[in-house]
């Protein structure tokens, strides 16, 4: 018996979790080459780490592990290369959803949506929110992944994306009133 | 008397909705969240709002790509899993 055998079975990972593995990442990084780039290393990280997996987790479960921490590396990765991207202007920020008030402007105050329950409403509704997620600016679009995608917390993402907090609180209000519009837009279609 | 009220008892929609986020995370003081509850049970704007946007994170944890793995990128992914595992 090989020493490495508990049950792990490389040959067959391919097979059993590329797409699945790839279904995950694909809507988390926008690209499929990006995607197809974090599975393949997560399958030679598994490899070479083999030998520390003991099958506490299920091999699914524990290659899935791997890949999201792949998903936050690349985040990072991303932050350190941008490092001189400028931060948006925050000051004048949400002036195109409230007015001077601080009230609702007009055109943006929210309507009522029809229930969204069922598998196929929400699959409907999952549908829209990631096209709108892939229509949010730069940085706000990492920071709604990072939070709402991969359920990370603001101390976590602010240092992934290598930002303060006060921009983080900016980022993803304006984040969440820009989804929450853009979603309203396209579900009242449906 | 009613502006008193509105300024120091209050928040306006777009403090509510930055509040709303960080009450996500337990991250309010306990004025912050009674003034955001007095706001969202008078402004059913806001109260939308709230109900619409935590549907959204619901969701966003639930986005799957229904497009499988590439082909070629399956066909580059096992050699390369072959040349290491040998």
């Amino acid at each position: 018996m090989e020493k490495q055998s508990f049950k792990a079975n490389p040959q067959k990972w391919l097979s059993l979790y590329g797409d699945f593995l790839y279904h995950y990442t694909l809507p988390r990084v926008n690209h499929s080459i990006i995607a197809e780039d974090l599975v393949q290393e997560t399958f030679l990280s598994a490899l070479k780490g083999l030998d520390g997996y003991k099958g506490e987790a299920s091999e699914k479960n524990w290659l899935f592990t791997i890949l999201k921490n792949k998903i936050i590396d690349y985040y990072r990765k991303k932050a350190m290369e941008q490092s001189v991207m400028s931060m948006p202007d925050l000051q004048v920020m949400d002036d195109e959803w409230f007015n001077e008030e601080g009230g609702w402007v007009e055109n943006k105050i929210p309507k009522d949506w029809h229930a969204a329950d069922s598998p196929v409403e929400r699959k409907e509704i999952q549908k829209i929110i990631n096209w709108c997620k892939d229509h949010l600016k730069e940085l706000q679009q990492h920071v709604f992944t990072l939070k709402y995608m991969e359920d990370l917390d603001s101390i976590e993402i602010c240092k992934v994306l290598n930002i303060s907090s006060s921009n983080y609180w900016v980022l993803i209000h304006r984040a969440r009133l820009q989804m929450r519009e853009c979603v309203e837009k396209y579900w009242l279609k449906t | 008397m009613k502006k008193f009220m509105m300024k120091y008892l209050m928040v306006n929609c777009n403090e509510a909705t930055f509040f709303m986020a960080k009450k996500e995370e337990g991250k309010l003081t306990f004025f912050q969240i009674a003034k955001l509850s007095m706001h969202t049970s008078l402004c059913s704007f806001c109260k939308k709002f709230e109900k619409q946007t935590s549907k959204i994170a619901q969701e966003s944890k639930h986005v799957h790509a229904e497009d499988n793995l590439p082909a070629f990128a399956k066909e580059r992914i096992k050699k390369i899993l072959e040349e290491h595992s040998s």
